[in-house]
């Protein structure tokens, strides 16, 4: 809502875009090519990124450092979100290896395991508790501090939430070796080893962070939970591992992004995450392309009045775009996904606006369209929402 | 005793690779191919040296258990990306057109690859390709699954069962009739991957018209398996979502327990695809799985 009260809803991007080509490249310790140049050149000009030359005069030098190549990446990505009209940014995971691995290489206790498939073509590292969990520093505090400094619009930094993170590993360390066969482990057992792990992951690796992250002057920080519907039966090690993160610390709004589950599961048990005061939530994948403001033309969103009625009034950040196909969502469909949602809720104020999840699948030419659109269609939203009020007082 | 590995097998870090690579348009269709080719080679000779008593072509191609048929079939559609059971990965859950899907050719080599000596084929069970399409499992089974197998030159079909395990109140009696369709060609497997199966023994499992059937043995008891089951038993014995590493000889023990209860034909698998850990752990779960069997057989000489 704006200081003249009229409804104005906050866009934010929720994660991660894809890497350009000469920061993959570079990366890999590989050559580039005359297109790859030509790139940096292309979305230096679109997006405004300022002296983008020195990146262009760095790439055709036969030496790279990939921190700084990545630095710029970074700078590119928030320009990308700021020039599509994004309100809070972020740098799409630039300076990090992934969600997952980044977060797994710089705790302890941790060895890797190999790649396992996400989906299709699309993988992901895994590795396996194998000892006691600990963070050898906090693993954000460079990157914030930088991504601060470059930053036109406000920061928001996501961190993978330890729930997933103990999800996502194998658990060598809480789990018996033997004795397993024959159903020998009870569920339970199971349960228990895994609130084990989540919670050494959130007193000791994400909690620090968390404090460091503070300390340096943020003021929105995503604990990112993909994974954290994967066992419907431990949701309230979810919560618990949540509510250990960031029960007491100050100075900070706390949200959280969950994506690609039966959003279902997650009632009643985050009932008891109060301390969460954002819920941003992929719906766009599971929504008809049609427009309509109905319930019947918005399957998707069916499922939000649940978030409407927690106890503690916490904002929706409503996933409009689809992250994994190139359909570019057309303004008005995203209008209509907004018109719904603020039908359901009641109160614009507790509306944002955001895509399902990270962007990284997707090129940067697809990303920028589907963000500009995102932000064409919040504003017909406002637009329809202040024409309506103004109409009826 | 009799050890296999059906389901989908890990892809190795050359092929991950390989396919990262040509979907950011680094590498061309030929070059993945050729390295499918390698992944095959290799895993045949996993399987060999494990002394495998059928080979699998591990499914390297497939993208879910599901999509090739999707593809293939009128009135499939490929539908929302779907958590798979409880893990981090996900698939293409199948949506239906129409109420009687078909066939339109059967799924050829470049999914169900060709292998030197006798093979087994996983295929999706009609129960799991039709869950959550709306239609029936009789209905898939007929016009999809039905041509696919009759085009088959394979010892054992395996029809891979994720769901069926973790219904509160399995269905027993129509997916006997769909599978009562397949009948009459290879020998057939109903598979019930990562889930307790006593609920569906307890419904009638062990009566089902397939020649074994396939138990988790992570999640299931060994008495779940009624006295004087006549089918084949395919024992889940790795667990495919852990990277631990499974001893042969508490296999062989375990094994020991099954023989009480009078099960005679029992094959040792894993408990779901291997795709849940990497190539090289599951390369060594299939060797240990080797060695399970070899250690089963000298317990029972």
């Amino acid at each position: 809502m704006s200081s003249n009260g009229e409804v104005k809803f906050l866009t934010h991007e929720v994660g991660s875009l894809a890497k350009p080509p000469w920061l993959v490249k570079t990366s890999a310790g590989k050559p580039l090519q005359d297109s790859d140049i030509e790139h940096a050149r292309k979305w230096g000009e679109k997006v405004g990124v300022e002296d983008y030359e020195q990146l262009i005069e760095l790439l055709q030098a036969d030496e790279r450092d990939p921190d700084e190549v990545a630095r710029w990446s970074s700078r590119y990505c928030m320009r990308l979100q700021e020039s599509a009209g994004v309100d809070w940014i972020w740098d799409g995971e630039q300076q990090r290896s992934e969600m997952y691995a980044w977060a797994i290489a710089h705790s302890k206790g941790f060895e890797d395991r190999g790649t396992v498939r996400s989906f299709d073509n699309k993988y992901y590292s895994k590795s396996a508790a194998t000892g006691p969990v600990s963070l050898g520093e906090p693993y954000h505090n460079d990157e914030f501090s930088f991504l601060k400094s470059a930053a036109k619009h406000d920061l928001k930094i996501p961190i993978t939430g330890a729930y997933t993170l103990a999800v996502w590993s194998y658990d060598e360390h809480h789990l018996p070796k033997e004795g397993r066969l024959g159903g020998g482990l009870s569920r339970k057992d199971e349960v228990e080893a895994r609130r084990d792990l989540a919670l050494d992951i959130a007193r000791n690796i994400i909690r620090p962070n968390l404090e460091a992250l503070i300390a340096l002057g943020a003021t929105w920080i995503q604990i990112d939970e993909p994974g954290a519907s994967t066992e419907e039966d431990e949701l309230d090690v979810f919560v618990e591992s949540f509510n250990v993160s960031v029960e007491g610390l100050e100075g900070c709004t706390f949200s959280t992004h969950l994506c690609f589950s039966d959003y279902n599961l997650f009632f009643p048990a985050i009932e008891g995450m109060s301390g969460c005061r954002q819920y941003c939530v992929g719906f766009a994948n599971y929504d008809s392309t049609e427009l309509g403001t109905s319930g019947a033309d918005r399957p998707g969103y069916e499922v939000i009045s649940k978030w409407r009625d927690l106890p503690y009034d916490p904002i929706l950040g409503l996933g409009v775009n689809d992250i994994h196909t190139d359909f570019v969502e057309p303004p008005e469909l995203v209008r209509d996904r907004i018109l719904y949602a603020v039908d359901v809720f009641g109160d614009p104020a507790r509306i944002h606006v955001c895509p399902d999840c990270g962007l990284r699948t997707r090129s940067w030419d697809v990303a920028y369209e589907k963000l500009r659109s995102m932000v064409e269609g919040t504003r017909l939203a406002e637009q329809a929402l202040n024409h309506s009020h103004a109409a009826s007082s | 005793m009799k050890a296999f590995i059906p389901g989908l097998y890990p892809r190795s870090e050359a092929l991950v690779q390989a396919t990262r690579d040509f979907d950011r348009g680094r590498t061309t269709q030929e070059a993945v191919d050729e390295q499918v080719e390698r992944d095959q080679a290799e895993l045949v000779s996993v399987q060999q040296q494990a002394g495998l008593d059928l080979l699998a072509d591990g499914m390297l191609r497939w993208q879910d258990v599901f999509r090739p048929f999707v593809d293939a079939a009128e009135g499939l559609e490929t539908g929302a990306l779907t958590r798979f059971l409880d893990t981090n990965t996900f698939y293409r859950a199948p949506s239906a057109s129409t109420a009687t899907p078909t066939l339109a050719a059967p799924v050829g080599e470049r999914y169900i690859a060709p292998l030197p000596g006798p093979r087994l084929v996983t295929l999706p069970s009609p129960f799991a390709l039709s869950h959550g399409s709306g239609l029936t499992p009789s209905a898939v089974a007929q016009g999809v699954l039905k041509p696919q197998i009759e085009a088959l030159d394979a010892e054992l079909v395996v029809l891979e069962e994720p769901f069926l395990a973790r219904e509160d109140a399995p269905d027993i009696a129509g997916l006997s009739g769909a599978l009562e369709q397949l009948s009459g060609g290879p020998k057939l497997a109903l598979w019930l991957t990562f889930g307790d199966a006593q609920p569906a023994f307890d419904a009638g499992l062990a009566d089902v018209p397939v020649d074994a059937i396939g138990v988790d043995f992570y999640a299931t008891k060994a008495n779940a398996v009624p006295e004087g089951f006549d089918k084949m038993i395919l024992a889940g014995v790795l667990d495919a979502r852990s990277s631990a590493l499974e001893e042969p000889r508490e296999i062989a023990a375990f094994v020991g327990q099954l023989e009480a209860r009078g099960v005679t034909e029992i094959a040792l698998v894993p408990n779901g695809d291997l795709q849940y850990v990497s190539e090289r752990i599951a390369r060594e779960k299939v060797a240990r799985l080797g060695k399970a069997k070899t250690a089963t057989t000298e317990a029972a000489a």
